[in-house]
């Protein structure tokens, strides 16, 4: 058993007074092991990493670095002394710069002379660097002109030597946090970069942010997970026999009395289909997904992020295209190169919880509305936007949804989020396309406006609006949808009907 | 917790005051300016000081109608002042082989060049403002070449009548800029193009979302805006008689800065046509204001930039931009 | 870059197959290297920001306001008023750098409108004609035949230029933030500051570029403003490898840039095209040059 390096106990952080990010979480890393902390959207693992760097400053907790207290950092350079340092998610590459330049990014004050950087040190210092740490390249190569994960491996290479610049303790091990390092990578890629990382494993500590888990499962020693701002469970994977179900459950479970039973019958599925995939593929992201999406039914896609699953339902959309299969809606084809407009025009709905892309916030309610319901509140002789048919149909809509604003013309900027959410899913109601697409519907809402949006939607469904969900929240597949396919690893691996799904999920 | 109260309070007239800044602005600018100059010069609101002012600002106000749309949409159209010397050109030049058929000639040629631009931008990915520039470029190379540094006088009597016949007093270019701005007015707010030029201006990745073709739509906006701006051109020869190869960069930046200073921001997905009425009258006004002071047209453009640069900072919608290159 | 040498060279070969005696004659190689340092002093300063992925236009502007500033202040100052260019040049990268940044307006429109106010400016100092300005000969007395002396009077501030592009860590920062704002905040760069700091440079380059370019140009200040003089300096930069978009390039590229236009120039000059089509040629080779570099912009949202 490793010796502790790095220790933050009863760590707690609000943000304004309202959003409790952290709810007093302890996590550990040891020397020379990769521990991973997973969690799902908004479990608190960014504001947690943040706080490791200095970025944000705790309102309670303890830090220990080998055993002895010490206050938490002030800055990112004050936790680079410290030995603490990070690589961000994504934009931390800069793809015109040379290897060198980049490896010493921010520390140049190191090796400048007269004004003049020696840059003949610096490339010598890359590449003794690159080679302790196993990464194959040429130093005077372009960022930008390297495979993804060699350029992730600089990123790390990069922290580490950032905190070898920069601390005051030659000795010690450095801490380095990953970001979600594999998000923009293939599956080779992948491969790749873990083989590294458990090389590096001797020279430094890792702290693995991710939320897929055959990952966390393969390569981390030991895990914790975060939900809802609490360490809910921590796991030594080199000594407890767990499967990917088990930690699955241990982050997106929930109570089963946290599941709301469904008021009505299930209907009998209908006959009509409205879509269907065959061996659907994109290489990288999903693989062979087929299904039938009978008229008036939902079908959800579940799993953990990175399974392939928001893909699925982006390429569907039209906002990603497909390498293989086929996909139609009805009788149509949907090419592989559509845009969402033309997808739309064939009867297919993209709603997304982020209100930001969906809505334009500096228009009116009634304005968002009718964007796309144009032709309802045009005249038929002269295109003239009728005004009065504009509000009506807005106004129709606020009532049946309970949106709470002062008037149709308010601003959407001023509503609450689960007010503009209403707007975004009144829009559609007035579409009525045949297909809807739900991405994150509910992401970020409160919880009454959740069962008002839950109970639109139902309706919808039940006029025959065919959907596809694609969620973080079990409970809403529960509430929402006919069938349930579990996705991992881009591949659908089985298909539940709500009641089996209750059951797997529950703790 | 008074204090609170207070300051809660005169924030809010404040933020109000700020919000309305951007329609309420431009009037008082307008009513400042004509009073400043009326004073100044007590013939500047007679008849004839007037009919000098719908003079300078009918054919700016078609081309500036044509720009507004394009900034409307968050990019920016460097070639108007070149379309519209062309477009001029052309007609003084071919008048006489093909008398009023140079009309829909000129029209076409600028509405083919509005859709190279939206192309450039569209399907190319060359930011607007340098795919612009490199056609302004090629413009006014184009219309070198034709009028070979000579100067042209049109003399087609049915083609000057467009733009001087009288009516009401008012010459008919007044007429034809107010149509074309109560046109355009009309296109920006009540018809679903209108409506889709704010959504991509406002939101491009929505307007994606919904049920618009925006590379298209942009197409159509820059041509509308070549379109525009060779009516302005056609509508200038037929008021000024002549002389059009003077037009040149010189126009850009009034033309921009009529757009701005009616509440137009670059950020795009707000302001209109109808804002830049009032801009137009600000900009024009000054000018044919400081003319008939006999202030130089080097002070002229030290205004405008100034006016330029000011409205820009003043409009831009700082809450939605991260980076601004 | 690479391409671009090759168009040098197989320019000099075509237009020295063409015109053998015109083209390698005394009089063309002196007009080819006025041109080249008139070419390289206006677009030396402006490549700074072009590597951010932004745009100065302001740099005719600072020539000209600076020249007008050198007549009025020479009763006063005398030989030193020449100081008021390189003054000009400071505090309108200043300006200009310090109003981008944090007024964030696109630097296109914002150092166009101030070039247009200098013009203005300039015109009404001037009194609105060219005023002569007596005294500064001696920068372009002749002392090697055949080599203008502004051309040698240049080669200092290229080579600082130069220097500071590639030996200190502005080259590293600067394409940084051209290549990934985000990423260069992310790793702890003062965007803002270096920002800032490239206009600055392009405006203390240009100031004092144009010390030189005064008297070389005709010791006199002008009062106007040509379509071709602003972007004959841009087409230097693309054409010599600094994407407008920023990222990479620098100073030295837009020496190859301004060696290789000036030949084309001069070639198509020595021809009997006319004057307008050589300027129309001149414009698509800018449209043609900036479609090229402009193809590598992915996914990103351009306006």
């Amino acid at each position: 058993m490793n010796n502790k390096l790095l220790e933050v106990k009863d760590v707690f952080k609000t943000f304004d007074r309202v959003v409790h990010a952290l709810k007093g979480v302890s996590i550990e890393a040891r020397e020379n092991e990769i521990v991973g902390v997973v969690g799902e959207n908004g479990a608190g693992k960014s504001t947690l990493m943040k706080i490791l760097v200095g970025v944000y400053s705790p309102d309670k907790g303890e830090m220990y670095h080998k055993g002895r207290r010490v206050p938490f950092p002030r800055n990112p350079k004050d936790a680079s002394r410290r030995g603490i340092s990070i690589v961000y998610q994504e934009n931390g590459v800069i793809p015109w710069l040379k290897v060198y330049q980049f490896l010493f990014l921010g520390y140049e004050d190191k090796y400048i002379k007269f004004m003049t950087l020696q840059m003949d040190r610096m490339k010598e210092q890359a590449c003794e660097i690159l080679e302790e740490l196993h990464v194959a390249c040429n130093v005077e190569a372009f960022m930008h002109e390297l495979p993804l994960s060699t350029q992730k491996m600089i990123e790390i290479a990069r922290a580490i030597l950032g905190v070898r610049l920069e601390s005051e303790d030659s000795e010690t091990t450095p801490i380095i946090i990953l970001d979600e390092p594999t998000s923009p990578l293939t599956d080779d890629e992948r491969k790749e970069l873990f083989k590294d990382l458990l090389k590096m494993k001797r020279n430094a500590s890792f702290i693995f942010i991710s939320h897929i888990i055959p990952e966390i499962m393969e390569f981390t020693d030991r895990v914790h997970v975060l939900r809802d701002g609490n360490l809910v469970a921590q796991y030594d994977l080199s000594r407890e026999k767990m499967t990917e179900e088990d930690l699955f459950r241990a982050i997106v479970g929930r109570k089963s009395s946290e599941y709301i039973s469904r008021s009505e019958d299930r209907e009998a599925l209908g006959e009509e289909v409205a879509l269907s995939a065959k061996n659907l593929s994109k290489s990288g992201h999903f693989y062979d997904i087929s299904f039938d999406l009978h008229k008036g039914t939902c079908i959800g896609f579940f799993g953990p992020a990175g399974s392939g699953k928001s893909q699925i339902i982006r390429t569907i959309a039209g906002l990603m295209s497909y390498d293989a299969g086929d996909l139609k809606a009805g009788d149509q084809e949907l090419k592989a190169d559509e845009l969402p407009h033309v997808r739309l025009k064939r009867g297919i709905g993209y709603f997304s919880g982020e209100t930001g892309k969906e809505l334009f916030l500096n228009w009116s309610i009634a304005k968002n509305i009718s964007i796309i319901n144009m032709e309802k509140i045009l005249g038929k002789v002269i295109p003239v936007i009728h005004f009065s048919a504009e509000k009506k149909m807005a106004e129709n809509i606020v009532q049946k949804l309970e949106i709470k604003s002062p008037s149709v013309g308010t601003d959407c900027y001023s509503l609450s989020g689960g007010n503009k959410q209403k707007v975004s899913v009144g829009k559609w109601l007035e579409r009525n396309p045949d297909i809807l697409l739900l991405d994150d519907p509910t992401i970020g809402i409160d919880v009454g406006a959740r069962e008002d949006i839950y109970e639109v939607l139902l309706e919808m469904k039940k006029n025959g609006i065919s959907m596809i969900l694609v969620s973080d929240e079990p409970k809403e597949y529960f509430i929402l949808c006919d069938r349930i396919m579990f996705v991992m690893d881009g591949r659908v691996q089985k298909v539940l009907g709500p009641e089996e799904f209750r059951k797997v999920m529950s703790t | 917790m008074m204090r609170e109260k207070l300051n809660a309070k005169s924030g809010l007239s404040l933020e109000l005051l700020r919000r309305n800044m951007n329609t309420v602005g431009p009037i008082i600018f307008v009513i400042a300016v004509v009073a400043i100059f009326q004073i100044i010069n007590p013939f500047f609101l007679s008849y004839h000081g007037i009919i000098t002012l719908v003079y300078a600002m009918s054919y700016f106000l078609i081309a500036a109608c044509g720009l507004t749309f394009v900034i409307m949409t968050g990019s920016f159209d460097f070639s108007v002042p070149s379309m519209l010397k062309l477009s001029a050109l052309i007609c003084v030049l071919y008048i006489e082989k093909i008398g009023l058929l140079v009309i829909p000639m000129a029209l076409i040629v600028c509405l083919g060049f509005g859709f190279i631009n939206g192309v450039f931008l569209a399907k190319f990915k060359v930011p607007s403002f340098l795919a612009t520039l490199g056609i302004s470029i090629v413009l006014e190379g184009i219309a070198w070449y034709l009028s070979k540094g000579h100067l042209e006088i049109m003399q087609d009597e049915t083609f000057r009548s467009l733009a001087t016949t009288f009516i009401g007093g008012f010459p008919s270019i007044f007429y034809w800029g107010m149509g074309v701005w109560i046109i355009c007015t009309f296109l920006a707010l009540a018809t679903a193009f209108g409506r889709r030029t704010y959504a991509v201006g406002g939101n491009l990745e929505g307007a994606g979302l919904s049920d618009i073709n925006i590379i298209w739509h942009r197409i159509k906006v820059f041509m509308l805006c070549g379109f525009l701006s060779g009516l302005a051109g056609v509508l200038y020869m037929s008021q000024m008689g002549g002389g059009s190869v003077k037009i040149g960069a010189d126009m850009a930046i009034p033309l921009f800065a009529s757009v701005v200073a009616g509440g137009t921001a670059l950020t795009g997905g707000m302001g209109g046509p109808h804002r830049t009425l009032m801009g137009v009258i600000i900009i024009t006004w000054i000018q044919a204001g400081m003319a008939m002071l006999a202030i130089g047209n080097d002070v002229q453009m030290l205004t405008f930039g100034l006016i330029a640069i000011g409205m820009s900072i003043a409009t831009v919608d700082r809450k939605r931009i991260k980076i601004v290159k | 870059m690479h391409p671009v040498i090759i168009v040098f060279l197989a320019l000099l070969l075509i237009f020295g197959i063409i015109y053998p005696g015109r083209f390698f004659s005394a009089i063309n190689f002196k007009a080819i290297l006025r041109q080249f340092v008139t070419l390289t002093l206006f677009a030396l300063g402006p490549t700074f920001v072009v590597v951010t992925g932004r745009l100065d236009l302001s740099y005719i502007g600072v020539w000209m306001l600076g020249g007008v500033l050198v007549w009025l202040f020479k009763p006063i100052l005398g030989m030193l008023s020449i100081i008021m260019i390189p003054i000009t040049g400071i505090a309108t990268g200043l300006f200009i750098g310090v109003v981008q940044t944090k007024a964030k307006i696109p630097s296109f429109i914002l150092t166009l409108s101030l070039l247009v106010t200098y013009t203005g400016l300039t015109a009404l100092l001037a009194g609105g004609y060219p005023r002569a300005v007596d005294g500064y000969e001696f920068i372009t007395t002749s002392l090697i035949p055949l080599i203008p002396t502004a051309f040698l009077l240049s080669i200092p501030i290229i080579t600082a230029a130069v220097f500071l592009m590639k030996c200190t860590r502005i080259c590293v920062y600067l394409n940084a933030i051209g290549s990934n704002e985000e990423g260069a905040r992310l790793a702890g760069i003062n965007v803002d500051k270096y920002k800032i700091l490239a206009f600055l440079l392009s405006g203390v380059f240009t100031g004092i570029g144009a010390i030189i370019l005064f008297q070389h140009l005709g010791g006199s200040a002008q009062v106007q403003l040509k379509l071709d003089s602003i972007v004959w300096p841009l087409v230097a930069i693309v054409l010599g490898g600094t994407p407008l978009t920023g990222g990479s390039g620098g100073p030295q590229r837009t020496l190859l840039g301004a060696i290789t236009f000036t030949i084309f120039y001069r070639g198509l000059y020595l021809s009997s095209l006319h004057p307008t089509m050589v300027t129309l040629l001149v414009g698509i080779v800018l449209i043609v040059s900036i479609i090229v570099s402009a193809r590598g912009l992915k996914g990103v949202t351009v306006t």
